[in-house]
């Protein structure tokens, strides 16, 4: 008897030890797409403001599942003839409280959140390096409008982006069938890549690459970025996009400033690419 | 007119033959025809049960995929069909109809009415879920199904323009998706019409709207949640159907539209209908925690208040799913505040009940063991929930695993806890036996301990940047052990739920469960007045409400203070036939008196006609009439029928 007892006290202890544990060791791994091992300041941010939020949240789980084994233990039946107990019907001073503290609460942690929306949602720096994504089922190809090749196109990698490390680099997203998610976890969190058919350059005007191009159906969205350390990031996409979805992956390679400019230089030379352009964008079919 | 009327005449005398045969509650006619809420509401049940084992199905085989990197059990294709299907099913053919068989069951006992508003709607609900959930899971059948090749929708539950157009996905799934979903949108606007008229013209005498069970409450919040969300999502599955058949352009982005108008329509329904799964729940556990704690519920106005606020906030935090579509900032606060501030009702929900449970005199048996299972499991979900309200870091989480552990411990840890615990406090009035305790508390611990190693690690994998809806991964990206814990978690919840069937065929079909009697808990609601099960007719008399918990007050005396006072003699607390219970006698055999609705077959008919014209839309347009005829004659049938028949 005391020892089957003794077993359901224990059980959900230990449960909620092995929960805890779980918990923690789960930060300290380095992992390929670990979100709590922010590169750039974006990831950083996200991460440090939900840190913000899981310290209380930790704090109030606890509480309230130990009250509820607390209360199993203390108030459990002893005696099932007894009369019930005292019949409270409440206590609105008591409930007036734990409405109104926890809207405080919430509230205050609304205030960072917001300045952080505003901070990470600002649009990207004027100076910032210019990336063009295309998202197709199920591959991704990066542009560099910054990087013209002889015939004045920019040049474009298949699965890979680099980027110059330290600076801040605008992804201009848009994909050519469903939509997508732009995700690298250790730089920043995703944002969608929508469909974006790009409008056909005006009759005899020469279209400036870098100008951020109008859609036809969807949205162009930019995300920011800085990887402060040169290095190789993984990612994924993280909209479900059919049936290869799983396996539509990508990496950054942030370059330190010499390396960049080496790739750079051997890109424009026609070094890079060697796969076929998307295949409905302006420069391929100048339509659609 | 002479030819005529003896052929009608023989139409007449055969459909009054088939009703009378209906009448004979053994025979399976009386099942097809029923109209009475409580064998509507078992037919809810046990369909929704089976439709729990599909879903669950389709989860193992999921689980089953992802138990190591680059798993070999299902293919690219086989997977994404099934994610989708476990989703749909679990939202649309389990919670959703599992809490209209505790809606239909219990609704005219806990307010004193006889049935429901419009029984006959009522079938119709049922049946048309029924036809709905056959018909889009007949779509896995239409794909080369002995070659492994499903036929199920792929565009996952969510069906996100511009993937779910035909030019994105393969064969007929998403049009049985589109069509599918929008029956079964029917079936539960009808229903929940249905409960709104029931609870706010039925109630008894006395029953005014402050002294309704908790559970009616919810029940009327989640209806009118129902009314309101249903219309939404069948607007949008109307134009995706248009989209997909009739080549129209609503979605497609090649003509220029914007596919987010999809996301804000599906959202729109999708918040409150996240509401519409959890608020039923809510209401059963606070039916259970009081009755096993023999103390009322702490606060009731608050937790009535705090269950209609979250019906109408549920309103104003769709974007929520759409942070990262790029809205933009002020769309993003807005949001952001507001997903941030409905954690505040649901927090005093969870507040009032520990209260509830402060100074009770807590009895642990399996009801209770899962409503309290499900009030911590939910805290866990709510927790997450406001984690992902922080719209910086939910960039990061959202479409992550950690989603999908943060929305199961909402909906298996909150709804399907609550909705077991509903199963084991329940059962015992409609069916006279209690289910064994001894094996109930071996499902309550082996599913509460299988669902925690399910879902606690997919926090950890999630933030580990592991996306949602992957068939495969890597080995080298670190979430090998967490996916390893959920799989090993998913086949001890399902091992779970065998013991669940176990338990129901020994106790309930067997018959070998304890007789319960009225009132096997010592409860406060007025069902556990009546027999159990219950006649026909519910109430031989329709009680007079004098309190809130009417039947506790008739058990128990209080002073001034809450102290419950000795019984009087001859009351006995632990005579569970006191009451209205001792009404009965008098009254046996002499129900005539008692007029119930006679049974219908036309409801089925005209349910019947929708999957026909579904069915004749994705591929032949001749079997449109087909459906057409048997969904007018139906209505027909059942506005020119007599409602009671005639002795």
């Amino acid at each position: 008897m005391t020892i089957r007892r003794n077993w359901s006290r224990l059980l959900p202890m230990l449960l909620l030890a092995g929960l805890l544990v779980l918990l923690f060791s789960g930060c300290e791994t380095d992992t390929p797409q670990n979100t709590f091992d922010a590169k750039g300041k974006v990831a950083a941010d996200q991460r440090d403001i939900f840190y913000l939020a899981m310290w209380p949240a930790l704090v109030v789980m606890i509480g309230v599942l130990g009250a509820v084994l607390l209360i199993c233990l203390r108030f459990r039946e002893r005696d099932p003839n007894s009369l019930p107990p005292k019949q409270i019907h409440g206590n609105t001073k008591l409930e007036v409280t734990w409405t109104i503290a926890p809207a405080i609460l919430l509230l205050i942690i609304g205030v960072p959140m917001v300045s952080m929306i505003y901070d990470l949602g600002r649009a990207p720096a004027s100076d910032a390096y210019i990336i063009d994504v295309v998202g197709q089922r199920y591959s991704w190809v990066f542009e560099y409008p910054e990087i013209l090749d002889e015939d004045g196109f920019p040049v474009f990698t298949t699965g890979e982006a680099h980027i110059p490390a330290g600076r801040e680099v605008n992804f201009r997203l848009r994909s050519l069938d469903v939509i997508h998610s732009f995700w690298v976890p250790k730089l920043a969190g995703k944002k969608d890549v929508m469909p974006c058919n790009i409008l056909p350059p005006v009759q005899g005007e020469e279209p400036n690459p870098l100008d951020k191009p109008d859609c036809r159906g969807g949205e162009l969205n930019e995300l920011w970025m800085i990887a402060d350390e040169p290095g190789t990031f993984h990612g994924q996409c993280a909209e479900y996009c059919g049936l290869n979805h799983a396996t539509m992956y990508l990496s950054v390679i942030a370059d330190s400033p010499d390396d960049f400019a080496a790739w750079e230089y051997e890109m424009r030379s026609g070094g890079g690419g060697g796969n076929e352009p998307p295949s409905n964008t302006p420069e391929a079919t100048g339509s659609n | 007119m002479a030819v005529a009327a003896p052929q009608r005449s023989a139409l007449a005398n055969a459909l009054r033959g088939a009703r009378l045969a209906a009448e004979d509650p053994k025979s399976i006619w009386s099942w097809l025809a029923t109209v009475d809420h409580k064998r509507i509401g078992v037919l809810y049940g046990v369909s929704s049960f089976i439709l729990f084992l599909v879903g669950g199905l389709e989860a193992l085989l999921i689980r089953s995929q992802l138990i190591v990197p680059d798993g070999g059990v299902l293919d690219a294709d086989q997977y994404n069909r099934l994610f989708t299907m476990h989703g749909v099913t679990m939202v649309f053919m389990v919670v959703m109809p599992m809490s209209a068989a505790f809606f239909n069951l219990l609704i005219p006992l806990m307010i004193g009415a006889r049935d429901v508003a419009f029984p006959r709607l009522n079938a119709f609900s049922y049946w048309s879920f029924l036809g709905g959930a056959i018909f889009i899971n007949a779509s896995f059948f239409t794909g080369d199904i002995f070659s492994g090749e499903l036929g199920a929708p792929d565009g996952g539950w969510f069906g996100y323009a511009p993937l779910n157009l035909p030019q994105y996905t393969s064969g007929h799934g998403m049009d049985f998706y589109a069509l599918g979903l929008q029956i079964l949108g029917l079936s539960s606007l009808a229903g929940g019409l249905n409960f709104v008229t029931t609870i706010l013209n039925m109630r008894a005498p006395g029953m005014t709207l402050f002294r309704m069970p908790v559970f009616i409450w919810m029940t009327l919040v989640t209806s009118f949640l129902i009314i309101f969300a249903m219309p939404v999502i069948a607007v949008a599955l109307f134009e995706l159907t248009f989209d997909r058949l009739f080549d129209a352009n609503f979605f497609n982005p090649d003509a220029g539209a914007n596919p987010l108008l999809w996301q804000h329509m599906f959202w729109l329904f999708g918040h409150p209908e996240v509401y519409i799964l959890i608020l039923p729940a809510f209401g059963i556990i606070s039916e259970i925690l009081p009755v096993f704690s023999r103390k009322p519920l702490f606060g009731y106005p608050f937790v009535v208040f705090s269950g209609i606020s979250i019906g109408f906030m549920s309103w104003g935090v769709w974007v929520h799913h759409m942070y990262t579509t790029g809205l933009g900032t002020v769309a993003n606060s807005a949001f952001g505040i507001s997903t941030i501030l409905i954690a505040v009702p649901t927090g005093v929900k969870i507040f009032n009940w520990l209260g509830t449970l402060w100074g009770g005199s807590l009895r642990l048996k399996t009801p209770m063991l899962f409503a309290i299972g499900s009030v911590a499991m939910f805290t866990i979900g709510g927790l997450s929930g406001v984690l992902h309200s922080m719209v910086p870091s939910d960039y990061q989480q959202q479409d992550s695993y950690f989603v999908v552990a943060h929305f199961h411990y909402v909906l298996f840890g909150g709804s399907i806890l609550a909705l077991m615990g509903g199963i084991y406090y329940w059962t015992p009035k409609f069916s006279g036996r209690l289910l064994s305790e001894k094996i109930g508390q071996v499902h309550f611990w082996l599913m509460l301990i299988g669902f925690n190693l399910t879902f606690f690690p997919m926090h950890i994998s999630g933030l580990l940047g592991m996306p949602r809806r992957v068939y495969t991964y890597n080995e080298d990206m670190g979430w090998n052990l967490w996916n390893m814990m959920s799989s090993i978690g998913a086949f001890l919840i399902a091992t779970s739920v065998l013991v669940f069937m176990i338990n129901f065929f020994i106790s309930i079909i067997l018959k070998k469960g304890p007789l319960g009697g009225n009132d096997p808990w010592d409860a406060r609601t007025i069902e556990w007045t009546t027999t159990s099960p219950p006649p026909h007719y519910d109430f031989a008399e329709i009680p007079v409400i004098h309190s809130r918990d009417d039947f506790w007050h008739q058990k128990y005396r209080e002073d001034d203070q809450g102290n419950v006072l000795p019984p009087v003699a001859g009351a006995a607390v632990d005579a569970p036939t006191g009451g209205h219970g001792d009404a009965h006698g008098e009254h046996e055999g002499g129900h005539g008196d008692i007029h119930m609705p006679s049974p219908s077959y036309f409801p089925l008919i005209a349910a019947l006609g929708l999957p026909v014209i579904a069915i004749g839309l994705i591929y032949d347009y001749a079997l449109i009439p087909v459906g057409a005829a048997l969904l007018v004659i139906g209505v027909y049938g059942w506005a020119l029928e007599p409602a009671t028949e005639e002795d």
